[in-house]
């Protein structure tokens, strides 16, 4: 079977900038994939191309044959891609539940007049989903924070709620966007904990950008690697990390 | 102290509450309402009927710009709109109220997605100034167009009836608008338990965000244009039914900021809260009468004499106050006190 997410020749400029340079990689089903690189490297940039926020300046994205780069965003969740911000980007005046909800939405078909008067299907897919829903918060273990406000809790509980969040659309590929960054160490073990267990037991593929290069050596299957909007290196941890061109791009920004 | 009840059951989590107080309180307060007339004097029913078509009011804009996040400075065009869509219908094309108030409800809805369409790239105040426009062109259009809308004239109505009900009375009028306030109520509940309420929410948010969860964004600030719009429309035809006869003054600009007084101080988002916000802003200058009244004869006149003055300042210190203080409103602070109560003597 071809890769699950095939990224051909993708260049990305903003004005006279090139974020993305003729980059070329392959997201394999059932990895756990690194996309990792200096600040700037264009690795945020890749993520907002695959979920058709921004639109490559030239090649290719093909998610299961699907071109991307011709969808809209609202789209993405229907073909089954899930993601995270770079930035918080929960709905932080809804609760926890409200925001899992959320991830649902395209799942759902409820209209207006239905939901109006709350009867027949309206009532089912509310139920249905919540099923759904109470399976996710049991699995993050975040059963106490249910009716919170989402903008009220933690940092680290904000992501995990976001990953919840992405988690619900029900995707075959998720799209992590620095989960770790800002956490602790114990927030971090969990967050790793969680992700294996994503990909293990719920069978999703995760593409994730990370800066923390032990946790990425740690549970990446393969790792991608950006500099200047270049891709520098592509394989599995070991063989990346030994990538003469690795080392140099680390080592000469340090 | 009552201990927070685990649920097992799906269908009680999805109910509009799940708390047999809850409904208790809400049945013993439609039973006051309903005994209402038979206890107060006409005037006091005349105020109810005039906060709870306020409060219609107040919980459509609320769907637009507490749980949507688009911010309107249109409420006087828009109930203009629906209140001249329902007198003209009835008093020119002699159509029923019946059929005029729901025509005039749905016309207005269409219209918003007029200002709607091109509003949908703009956010915050560009939004709110597009709004304001739209109101100035809906009281120039209708000083303007004699022929369809009586300019200046304005337009009266015949005694109404609804369904065989008399609401040309005091206390028809009263019933039928409990009865709208109910359903408006229920509806709006209803769609923010479901996923286009929680897609509005996420537009409010976060809107990229709501995007990549597969919420069609013109889709639903259009929906949110259109059902707000429609039941502020509502509030407009009823605005005719009770004064039976409309004119521009009627929709004074300042109309627009005293509905976003009402959902600010009440609580935004929030259907409980418009109906409260509602309830207090047009009771307002009553309820400073009632205190003045134990004040000296002079202060009486005087205020009396600025009363609209008075008012207007007053609604704005409390509207900075709630901003400040409880950005929840009212509903923020009944439910900060509830919680107090329920877990006291713990610490919240
Ligand atoms: N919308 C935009 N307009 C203009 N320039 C942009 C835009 N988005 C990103 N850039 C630029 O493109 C380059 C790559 O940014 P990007 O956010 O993809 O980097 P990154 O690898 O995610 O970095 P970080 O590790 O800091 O998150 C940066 O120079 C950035 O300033
Ligand atoms: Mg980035």
């Amino acid at each position: 079977m071809s890769a699950l997410l095939q990224v051909r020749n993708v260049s990305k400029r903003f004005g006279g900038l090139v974020a993305v340079n003729d980059v070329s990689f392959d997201i394999q089903r059932g990895n756990i994939h690194a996309l990792i690189g200096p600040n700037g490297a264009g690795k945020t940039t890749m993520f907002n191309m695959i979920s058709a926020l921004v639109q490559p300046s030239e090649g290719e994205l093909l998610f299961e044959e699907h071109p991307l780069h011709k969808t809209r965003p609202d789209r993405l969740a229907g073909l089954g891609i899930g993601r995270t911000f770079q930035n918080l980007a929960v709905f932080g005046h809804a609760t926890v539940v409200q925001n899992l909800l959320v991830g649902m939405h395209h799942r759902t078909r409820t209209g207006l007049l239905e939901a109006g008067i709350f009867f027949g299907r309206a009532r089912q897919e509310e139920i249905r989903a919540r099923e759904k829903v109470e399976e996710i918060i049991e699995f993050l273990e975040i059963e106490d924070l249910r009716d919170t406000p989402v903008g009220a809790l933690s940092y680290g509980l904000q992501k995990r709620v976001e990953l919840g969040r992405a988690l619900a659309v029900g995707p075959k590929l998720m799209l992590l966007d620095e989960m770790v960054s800002g956490m602790n160490g114990e927030e971090t073990e969990d967050i790793g904990r969680f992700i294996l267990d994503i990909n293990e037991t719920l069978d999703i593929t995760i593409l994730m950008i990370e800066h923390d290069m032990h946790f990425v050596m740690d549970i990446s299957d393969r790792v991608t690697v950006l500099n200047y909007g270049q891709l520098i290196a592509d394989g599995t941890p070991a063989e990346v990390s030994a990538s003469d061109a690795v080392i140099k791009a680390y080592l000469g920004r340090a | 102290m009552r201990s927070g009840h685990a649920v097992e059951d799906y269908r009680q989590l999805v109910a509009l509450s799940d708390n047999p107080i809850t409904w208790f309180w809400v049945g013993l307060l439609i039973l006051l309402l309903l005994a209402l007339p038979g206890l107060v004097p006409t005037y006091t029913l005349v105020m109810a009927s005039a906060v709870g078509i306020a409060a219609i009011g107040a919980i459509g804009l609320n769907l637009l710009t507490g749980t949507t996040g688009l911010i309107s400075l249109g409420q006087a065009g828009f109930l203009a709109v629906g209140a001249y869509t329902c007198a003209l219908l009835m008093a020119d094309y002699g159509w029923p109220a019946e059929a005029a108030m729901p025509a005039a409800a749905i016309f207005t809805g269409l219209l918003s997605l007029v200002i709607g369409v091109p509003s949908l790239r703009l956010k915050g105040l560009y939004l709110a100034i597009t709004t304001l426009a739209f109101s100035l062109i809906v009281t120039h259009f209708i000083l303007y167009s004699e022929n369809l809308t009586h300019g200046p004239f304005g337009v009266r109505i015949a005694n109404p009836t609804m369904l065989g009900m008399d609401i040309a009375s005091d206390v028809g009028f009263y019933y039928f608008v409990g009865i709208l306030l109910l359903l408006v109520s229920l509806f709006a509940l209803n769609v923010m338990r479901t996923r286009i309420g929680r897609a509005w929410i996420a537009i409010r948010d976060h809107d990229i965000a709501a995007q990549v969860m597969g919420i069609n964004l013109v889709h639903y600030k259009l929906l949110a244009f259109f059902v707000s719009s429609s039941i502020v429309g509502l509030a407009g035809a009823l605005t005719t039914l009770r004064l039976r006869f409309i004119n521009v003054e009627v929709f004074d600009l300042l109309i627009s900021i005293e509905a976003l007084a009402m959902i600010i101080v009440g609580g935004l988002g929030s259907v409980a809260g418009s109906i409260l916000g509602a309830a207090f802003i047009v009771l307002l200058p009553e309820g400073v009468r009632i205190l003045l009244d134990f004040l000296t004869p002079e202060m009486k006149t005087a205020y009396s004499n600025y009363v609209y003055e008075v008012r207007g300042l007053l609604i704005g210190a409390i509207v900075i106050i709630i901003l400040r203080v409880e950005s929840g409103g009212l509903v923020g602070i009944w439910m900060k006190t509830k919680r107090y109560w329920i877990n006291w003597p713990l610490p919240i």
